[in-house]
């Protein structure tokens, strides 16, 4: 982080002080003793933007409240290919945050990516959707080159056609108004290769473990996010834990209390 | 020029039929309807007659005799059994001449077959229709032999199209046509009664289940027909974010529907191009 110019520092009141957007980008589990850390010098010139899975809007503010009578507060959901300026990302507004706050934010993430508002109801199904799709990617990728592998190609290879292919074809149907049905239908020349290949595909339901696969991946936010509300387990002793995980992790780092950096991009984040 | 004589050709057209089952009959519905030949044109023949009344119904002449049917047409569509086929041609070949044209509507009999059975300079032509001809909502298609050339095949057409999709397709499409339409209408009968059941087991009557399954499957069809827009993008229409249509979507994806049906397709195809074999 610090090679790439950012500056960097220990102190969670450091960054909040010298910021005017805070994204909180700390592991969900962790963001209510973060909050309860830094709300003093929360003002109300900050915009909080929270990219925690499963954390809501509510539960933020409701913290945040007793130390600041209004403070904005946006919930964002975001994934990984932000690192290459391809993300997705969703985001909904509090109750105190304005119009111009939302498009300060969009302005932002539009910077990495696709971003849109939407309604907060509809960010765990963002989740199992686009946040946990590039694993869904890279799993069909690995399996992919596999396929290549088997049939002849040096595995370096066959990880570069494979992933030009889903890129191709990922731009195609952003750049196309037809139907992916339809693009898939010009790609497929009678009793081709290509429409043998789609039956084994739909032989193995590959539709419905796609489908399969997104509904889990929302389900389980939508658990995790009600485990965290009922809060179940002591912030501190949550707190402990990922202490004693961080130092095991990190040994050259001195972890004074949980810290983390204003970032534009997730590194650390897993959904 | 070509027109002309066409247009004479259909008004003054003989057609007769050797054999009288049901396709041919579905076709003949469809003739009529088209109002190009009156009936009195018609001339059918059956061993029995069993089928024959319902033609006589239609105005149509028939006989038991099928060098009456050869002598006395012009378009000659020959629709028995496909084991009956071959005694049927060598009864009638001394009486095929250049004028004729033969339309086979007999299942897995190739071109090729037909001509061998034929004299040479007979115009053939081989048609794959499906049952819904018998309600002029058939899909059918058709191949040209040697000798059959544009003026037979735009005859043919012009006069089936009443029976509903007519086109002209290379000879290797058709197996793939009984696949898809010839056998299909089956699974379409059967999705229709799965339907049913599942609005029964819901708590609805089987009779009022039933034709609204029926009604369901012409309105979707009708929509893919009448609008041109892709299947996928139809389907996408209907399913509202979270609603029930997308729920039963999934069920159907679970139970790999999509590649049942492709394998449906596949074996009845490959079925028949066994059987042509034979």
């Amino acid at each position: 982080v610090q090679k790439m110019g950012v500056n960097f520092t220990v102190s969670n009141k450091d960054t909040v002080k010298s910021s005017d957007v805070l994204f909180l980008a700390v592991k969900p589990p962790i963001i209510p003793f973060i909050l309860e850390e830094v709300g003093p010098d929360i003002e109300a010139r900050h915009i909080v933007v929270s990219c925690a899975a499963g954390v809501t809007i509510s539960s933020i503010e409701k913290k945040l409240s007793t130390f600041c009578p209004t403070p904005k507060v946006i919930r964002c959901m975001t994934n990984t290919p932000v690192i290459v300026r391809e993300g997705a990302t969703v985001y909904a507004t509090g109750t105190h945050a304005d119009v111009e706050d939302g498009k300060l934010l969009e302005q932002l993430m539009a910077s990495v990516g696709f971003c849109t508002e939407v309604e907060e109801d509809l960010i765990d199904a963002v989740t199992g959707l686009s946040g946990s799709g590039p694993a869904y990617a890279f799993t069909a990728l690995d399996a992919l080159a596999d396929g290549g592998v088997k049939m002849g190609l040096p595995r370096r290879l066959a990880v570069r056609l494979g992933a030009q292919a889903l890129l191709g074809a990922a731009k195609m149907l952003l750049e196309s108004e037809q139907h992916p049905g339809q693009l898939k239908d010009n790609v497929c020349s009678p009793g081709g290769a290509t429409i043998h290949a789609l039956h084994f595909l739909e032989s193995g339901g590959f539709r419905s473990l796609l489908i399969n696969a997104v509904e889990a991946s929302c389900i389980r936010t939508r658990e995790l996010q009600h485990l965290a509300d009922q809060e179940k387990i002591s912030p501190a002793a949550i707190k402990k834990t990922l202490l004693d995980k961080v130092k095991l992790e990190s040994p050259s780092l001195s972890v004074a209390s949980g810290s983390k950096v204003s970032l534009f991009t997730n590194k650390s984040k897993k959904n | 020029g070509a027109w002309p004589r066409l247009a004479m050709e259909a008004s003054e057209l003989w057609v007769g039929f050797v054999g009288a089952g049901r396709m041919a009959g579905g076709l003949v519905r469809g003739l009529l309807q088209a109002g190009k030949v009156p009936a009195s044109n018609i001339l059918a023949s059956a061993p029995s007659d069993k089928n024959l009344d319902g033609w006589r119904e239609l105005g149509c002449r028939t006989t038991h005799c099928n060098l009456e049917v050869v002598h006395r047409s012009t378009l000659v569509f020959l629709a028995t059994k496909p084991h009956i086929l071959p005694g049927v041609l060598e009864e009638i070949r001394p009486a095929v001449g250049s004028h004729h044209i033969v339309v086979s509507l007999v299942a897995g009999v190739t071109i090729q077959t037909l001509q061998r059975l034929l004299p040479p300079w007979t115009k053939v032509l081989r048609i794959m229709p499906n049952l819904p001809c018998v309600v002029q909502a058939g899909a059918m298609v058709f191949s040209r032999g040697s000798n059959a050339g544009d003026d037979e095949a735009a005859l043919l057409k012009s006069l089936l199209s009443s029976c509903g999709l007519c086109e002209e397709v290379p000879e290797s499409y058709i197996d793939i046509h009984t696949g898809l339409s010839g056998s299909g209408v089956a699974y379409v009968y059967l999705f229709a009664e799965a339907l049913a059941e599942g609005a029964v087991k819901m708590g609805m009557p089987g009779a009022l289940a039933s034709r609204i399954a029926a009604q369901t499957l012409l309105g979707a069809a009708k929509m893919l027909l009448e609008t041109g827009e892709h299947p996928a993008k139809l389907r996408g229409d209907v399913c509202t974010p979270g609603g029930t249509t997308i729920y039963a979507l999934h069920q159907l994806e679970k139970g790999a529907l999509r590649a049942t049906v492709m394998n449906a397709v596949e074996a009845a195809t490959n079925r028949a191009c066994d059987m042509a074999k034979d």
